[in-house]
């Protein structure tokens, strides 16, 4: 079962994504900020969560700085931005920072879901 | 000076001429004296020495006076030359003196009315223009203060309905979600609840609308919007939107088509923005048009590039509203349809677009027959062959 680590700083949006994650069949972990992200992700581990959805915008280390950390870092896991801009330039995303697609907010959760099933594929062939 | 030399001038004269008068007056005194001696005969020849003597005396006062006459008008001639050369000279030389500094005022005063805040005058010249151009200066510099808190505040009103419409996101994903949540164990709840629920997901979509709206013109605003054209298929793109808004018009009962020409040049046009558009102009369509009425989105080649015309035949707009229905904030009359849920922003914002992928928007409209909008969109280059992939990176639009 693909495991997925989402990053919000909304406690309610977590419960939310963690919800339709989980009705979906995925095991799901949670974070408040990029700060624990950096600090729960080992970049290096096989064990290591199957997808990353990080929220753009989040106090002490938003989710894009903490996606080019574990990037430099040597992490290969696919990365979603959650972010509550409508376009991606927006976000203020880097192009040369590997993130596998973006999420506006509010969250369109049959896409959401199809985008993670894919990318969870991917991971697993 | 002139008066000074007239008035010397002829005063000299009057005196010149009362001194000849007296000299000329005792001379023929002194003659008759003589010629009275000459008569009684005493001393004859010294009389007639006396007589010629006068006469060739008057003769030479005659000669003096008029030249002093003639050297008078001489002088008085002179003197009016040289004052109107004089107040020319002056004449000229204030003009000279005015002129420059008026001619930088006037244009200061263009640069100022073109929007150059900074646009000032070098003070000098003669007093009153030095006034008049510190006076300008001093005006021009209230203005600038005036222009710049206007430029704070607007950008400060750009900042917050950016920030707004971004914070309101998060609360509303929420609600949203928790909404989709309780529709996904429909079977358990009760026809009152299921409505409920269907509400505040209505209710939800509408308040996205009006965000993404806002955050446009905002956008639009501060110089912000954007749009990323790339060689673009319509074809597809008019098919998708009108099969994304068939459950609606389907609700309605009214008939939603589309005409597309074979062999559309591509266009040169950002997919997600013209998405946008259409839905706008067809829901409007949907939304103002009573039920059964027809609704055609047709595509097709134009003279410099393609046209899309989104027709009904619905209520019209009257002449007065049709003139500013691309304004914020003017919205039709609602009439008898209940279902108009618009911001009065969509087609501001639909204009503001188009004209960003340098097309044109247009309304016509008769009461009682129908309205077409037409977005006339300019042709991809020649060089362009390949349609981009109308796949957009980002996940989710979040309601249109």
């Amino acid at each position: 079962m693909p495991t997925i680590l989402i990053a919000d700083d909304s406690e309610t949006i977590l419960l939310l994504m963690r919800t339709r994650l989980e009705l979906a069949g995925y095991e799901v972990e949670t974070a408040v900020d990029g700060q624990e992200v950096t600090e729960r992700v080992d970049p290096n581990a096989t064990d290591g969560p199957d997808l990353l959805l990080l929220d753009a915008m989040m106090p002490r280390k938003s989710g894009i700085d903490a996606l080019r950390e574990l990037r430099a870092a040597g992490l290969e896991t696919p990365a979603l931005i959650v972010s509550a801009h409508q376009t991606p330039d927006d976000a203020d995303a880097p192009a040369d920072l590997e993130i596998s697609g973006y999420v506006t907010k509010p969250i369109d959760f049959d896409l959401l879901l199809g985008a993670v099933a894919e990318l969870t594929e991917k991971k697993a062939a | 000076v002139l008066t000074a030399v007239t008035v010397i001038g002829v005063g000299r004269l009057i005196v010149q001429r009362q001194d000849y008068e007296n000299s000329i007056e005792r001379s023929y005194q002194r003659e008759i004296a003589a010629r009275v001696q000459l008569a009684e005969g005493t001393r004859p020849a010294a009389a007639r020495a006396t007589i010629s003597r006068e006469e060739a005396n008057r003769a030479h006062l005659r000669d003096q006076i008029s030249g002093d006459t003639r050297d008078t008008v001489i002088l008085v001639g002179c003197g009016l030359i040289a004052g109107l050369l004089g107040a020319l000279l002056l004449f000229v030389g204030l003009i000279t003196a005015m002129r420059r500094p008026l001619e930088a005022l006037v244009a200061a005063a263009g640069r100022l009315a073109g929007g150059d805040r900074s646009a000032r005058v070098e003070v000098g010249g003669v007093s009153e223009v030095a006034t008049l151009g510190k006076a300008f200066n001093d005006m021009a510099t209230e203005l600038e203060l005036e222009a710049s808190e206007r430029d704070q505040l607007d950008r400060m009103k750009d900042e917050f309905v950016l920030t707004a419409s971004h914070e309101l996101r998060s609360p509303l994903t929420s609600v949203q979600g928790f909404a989709e949540l309780l529709m996904m164990e429909r079977d358990s709840l009760t026809p009152r609840q299921v409505e409920t629920v269907e509400i505040i997901l209505d209710n939800c979509r509408h308040l996205v609308r009006l965000l993404n709206d806002l955050l446009d013109l905002a956008r639009s605003d501060a110089g912000r919007l954007q749009v990323r054209p790339q060689p673009t298929e319509l074809g597809p793109l008019v098919e998708d939107v009108v099969r994304s808004m068939r459950a609606q018009t389907d609700g309605t009962e009214q008939t939603l088509t589309e005409r597309i020409d074979p062999n559309l040049p591509l266009v040169n046009v950002e997919a997600d923005r013209i998405r946008q558009i259409l839905v706008n102009l067809v829901t409007n369509a949907h939304e103002y048009s009573p039920e059964r009425a027809s609704i055609q989105v047709r595509a097709r080649v134009a003279d410099n590039g393609v046209e899309i015309n989104v027709t009904d035949n619905g209520p019209g707009i009257p002449p007065a509203q049709l003139e500013h229905i691309f304004e914020r904030f003017v919205r039709g009359d609602a009439g008898l349809t209940q279902r108009v849920g618009g911001t009065g922003l969509g087609l501001a914002i639909s204009r503001s677009l188009v004209e960003l992928h340098g097309g044109t928007i247009t309304a016509d409209s008769a009461v009682g027959r129908g309205s077409t909008f037409t977005i006339a969109l300019p042709t991809a280059g020649p060089d362009a062959v390949e349609a981009a992939p109308v796949a957009s990176p980002a996940i989710g639009q979040g309601g249109a």
